[in-house]
């Protein structure tokens, strides 16, 4: 049975059918990377809070002699990074208001707190005197801080990526997905590192 | 700035031409989903690279078909090495007197590549394989997300599944005793497993972002939903795999585990491979079984959300499995006592009834056929069904401790039958393999002439059935009863009378399940050597979903324009108003409408 719906239908007949949506893949896809990667490094986390409760059940220490971790360098990290998440958002703004100058700013000085993170994590390292092939406990420290450090590593190259396709002209602010989902990704890893201060640095 | 010489720019694309064949559009041939799309463009000008036809297209390909047969193909060839792998293991394991302590530490080896093969070099790769292909034709889409990185995992799990079993050749793996292969083998693991996981990641990815227009999420097809749900959970849990991975690569790699004590690295495996985190394995089947069942019963199933609510319980079921799982393994086994985990269990039984009952709506108001697609997928179900039942067996110990720990005295533990720690968790996994491959031979024949152009032999795929379904049970039992006479996990074993006996029940499955799986392979080998039948239907069955409204096999961009659906079914919509009213229901914008469906009108 045919039905009439032209009288009731406010859309006319000639106007052409919209366009889906942007699909905004890279940000999706950028989401599910990050959920993927923290449960990861969460593992790692549960699997070091265990061992280490093993260890405080049998009384022992858990820092292996001659090893401290001073709070100085982790807390100076922990800022570095607040004010990297700050500045990789500032340049999300600039690249939605078309404002390449700012953004190009914002990427240099997210990508130069990350860089002072890591080498403020390599002296943290050095200070610590953990040795990887003396102690097994070393493992798991190596294992998490390395991951993290990793993870800003490739934080770092996403939005070097971006920064270039930002001066390109490939994103505006009518396309700003890829900006944004590098801002995810290096938000995420601030995150982390949240979780690992307190779990190791804080806790020891 | 000089301009650029015309004449220079057409030698050069001259040059380009004769190296690369020019597809449908130049301005957007290499365009991958993942890229900018054009804001006047539709989803069908982001079409990728032509359809490869030679081993070096092959090799650089972002055509989610070919990724998706490629994976098919090895996962269907790892299945089969881990089967034959597995009945020399149970094989040997029968026969542990007359075996030298080389021999007894290559069956460790054997036995702990068998069900590393089974799982991440076959089984998961094949779901993996047929998402890859059949997602993006379900939900409408032109291609894959993140199609590049699909074909980078394809290659990156096919390089581990290589080094995995070179670990285990050079005596790695848990409980071999050379370190650098020990090293090399959970190097090779966590690269099979971080490339399935980016590949979940593309999957999932599709079905959030490339859906069609109208496609909504409550619309896609349960196929495409039920790998929606697998992909998630994989996602989401097998990073805690690779984390235990890293560490277990550290600690060798740095003598902190004694090679003499590497046999402990197998508990990192086990939280994957029992049940319950194993089910996770049967949120495909459900799926699957629930399309196959309403297309060759012609009655499409009709409670499509609650089809979709079960199998989304199952998937977070399954989960809080896998991490409960993979969570205790750090205690060196895992942890049945947990309420939690013995809740879980319980509970995914329901999910899987809800969902086999309503799947059987279509069976008995529609007609059942014997099609190898048909009974596969109800046998699938049905084996699915029976391994939640008899798992919960397994539980019988873990309540009454709950209980005893509740009320002290209460229950009298001795008389408890204990099946945790025994071989009856080996019964469930050959119970849940044989679903799985039952599922997938059904799934094979279904799409078989979307995925190849040409149908599987029919004889051939009940035979497969019939031996899958024997095979597994048969093994199943002698393992179950394995279990009740308290013979431990494999590769240990009595050697009395009555454990011959069921060891040599259990190699009888074994041996009919891994021949059930080398037919499969020669099904699809002979389907692919032999030449498409003359006036063979590119559409065989009365499909409604979407991948029924493309040619078989599919052209590049899948589909002539975007299709507009407006239903979970949108060819039965078009079958119900054709020829009666105007319908937008699967219009593709003019020149799409004639899309073809073979048998389909």
């Amino acid at each position: 049975m045919s039905t009439d719906v032209s009288s009731y239908d406010p859309i006319p007949v000639d106007v052409a059918v919209a366009e889906p949506t942007r699909p905004r893949l890279l940000l999706q896809g950028t989401s599910l990377a990050s959920a993927a990667i923290v449960m990861g490094f969460m593992g790692l986390i549960a699997v070091y809070v265990a061992e280490r409760a093993e260890f405080l059940a049998r009384e022992e220490r858990w820092l292996p002699d001659g090893v401290s971790i001073p709070l100085t360098q982790p807390n100076f990290m922990g800022l570095t990074l607040c004010l990297s998440v700050i500045t990789i958002w500032w340049t999300v703004q600039a690249v939605r208001n078309d404002d390449r100058g700012h953004a190009f700013v914002g990427y240099l000085l997210s990508l130069l707190f990350a860089f002072a993170f890591l080498a403020q994590t390599a002296y943290l390292l050095t200070l610590m005197e953990l040795q990887i092939l003396v102690e097994p406990r070393a493992v798991l420290f190596f294992a998490i801080i390395g991951l993290h450090m990793a993870l800003m590593v490739v934080a770092m190259v996403f939005a070097v990526v971006m920064l270039f396709r930002t001066l390109g002209g490939e994103y505006s602010s009518r396309n700003y997905e890829g900006v944004l989902s590098a801002a995810l990704f290096w938000t995420m890893t601030v995150a982390l590192y949240g979780v690992l201060w307190y779990a190791i640095y804080i806790t020891k | 700035m000089a301009a650029v010489p015309q004449d220079f720019l057409r030698v050069v694309h001259s040059a380009i031409g004769a190296v690369c064949p020019p597809v449908l559009d130049p301005t957007v041939a290499r365009m991958a989903l993942t890229e900018t799309r054009p804001e006047t463009g539709a989803l069908d000008s982001t079409v990728a690279a032509a359809a490869p036809t030679t081993i070096d297209g092959v090799l650089g390909t972002g055509e989610h078909k070919t990724i998706g047969r490629v994976y098919l193909g090895g996962g269907v060839i790892g299945l089969i090495g881990a089967l034959v792998v597995g009945v020399i293991a149970v094989f040997m394991s029968n026969n542990l007197d007359n075996l030298g302590a080389d021999q007894t530490d290559m069956l460790a080896n054997l036995w702990s590549l068998g069900r590393d093969l089974a799982l991440f070099g076959g089984l998961v790769p094949i779901f993996v394989g047929l998402a890859i292909y059949l997602v993006p034709l379900q939900v409408g889409a032109p291609s894959l997300a993140f199609a590049r990185g699909a074909a980078a995992s394809l290659w990156t799990w096919m390089l581990g599944t290589g080094l995995l079993v070179l670990a285990y050749v050079l005596n790695g793996g848990p409980g071999g005793l050379r370190k650098d292969s020990v090293v090399l083998w959970a190097a090779a693991l966590a690269m099979m497993v971080g490339a399935l996981v980016w590949a979940m990641i593309c999957i999932s990815v599709t079905v959030l972002g490339a859906r069609t227009q109208g496609m909504t999420l409550e619309r896609v097809p349960l196929t495409t939903w039920a790998f929606f749900v697998f992909s998630l959970v994989g996602v989401l849990s097998l990073p805690i795999l690779m984390g235990e991975l890293l560490l277990a690569f550290l600690r060798i790699r740095f003598l902190h585990v004694p090679i003499a004590e590497s046999a402990s690295l197998t508990t990192i495996m086990d939280g994957q491979y029992l049940a319950p985190a194993v089910y996770w394995l049967g949120i495909p089947v459900l799926g699957m079984a629930v399309d196959i069942i309403g297309v060759h019963s012609e009655r499409p199933a009709i409670y499509h959300r609650s089809i979709m609510a079960a199998i989304g319980v199952f998937g977070i079921l399954t989960y809080g499995a896998d991490i409960v799982g993979l969570a205790s393994v750090r205690t060196g086994g895992v942890d049945f006592d947990n309420g939690f985990f013995v809740g879980g269990m319980i509970a995914v039984i329901v999910p899987v009834l809800v969902t086999l009952v309503l799947a059987g709506q279509s069976l008995r108001s529609g007609v059942f056929r014997l099609r190898t697609a048909l009974v596969g997928v109800l046998l699938a179900g049905l084996l699915l069904l029976l391994a939640t039942t008899v798992s919960l067996l397994g539980l019988i110990e873990p309540i009454m401790r709950l209980l005893d720990d509740a009320s002290p005295g209460s229950v009298d533990l001795s008389q408890t039958l204990i099946l945790n720690g025994t071989r009856f968790h080996e019964g469930i996994r050959a119970l849940l393999l044989g679903s799985a491959l039952l599922a997938v031979i059904g799934a094979l024949h279904h799409w078989a002439t979307k995925i190849w152009g040409r149908q599987l032999s029919e004889p051939l795929g009940l035979l497969s059935l019939l031996a899958t379904a024997g095979g597994s049970v048969v093994w199943a039992t002698g393992e179950i009863l394995a279990g009740f006479d308290d013979q431990p996990w494999l590769p240990a074993r009595s050697t009395d009378d009555f454990s011959a006996g069921l060891g040599a029940l259990g190699l009888v499955g074994a041996v009919v399940l891994a021949v059930a799986a080398v037919s499969l392979g020669v099904n699809m080998a002979i389907s692919l050597v032999s030449s498409k039948p003359a006036g063979s239907s590119s559409s065989p069955w009365s499909g409604v979903t979407l991948e029924w409204a493309t040619s078989s096999p599919p052209p590049v961009g899948n589909f002539p324009a975007p299709p507009i659906v407006a239903s979970a079914t949108p060819l039965l919509d078009e079958l119900m108003f054709d020829g009666e009213e105007p319908t937008n229901e699967i219009s593709t914008e003019g020149a799409a409408a004639s899309v073809t469906q073979g048998d389909t009108a």
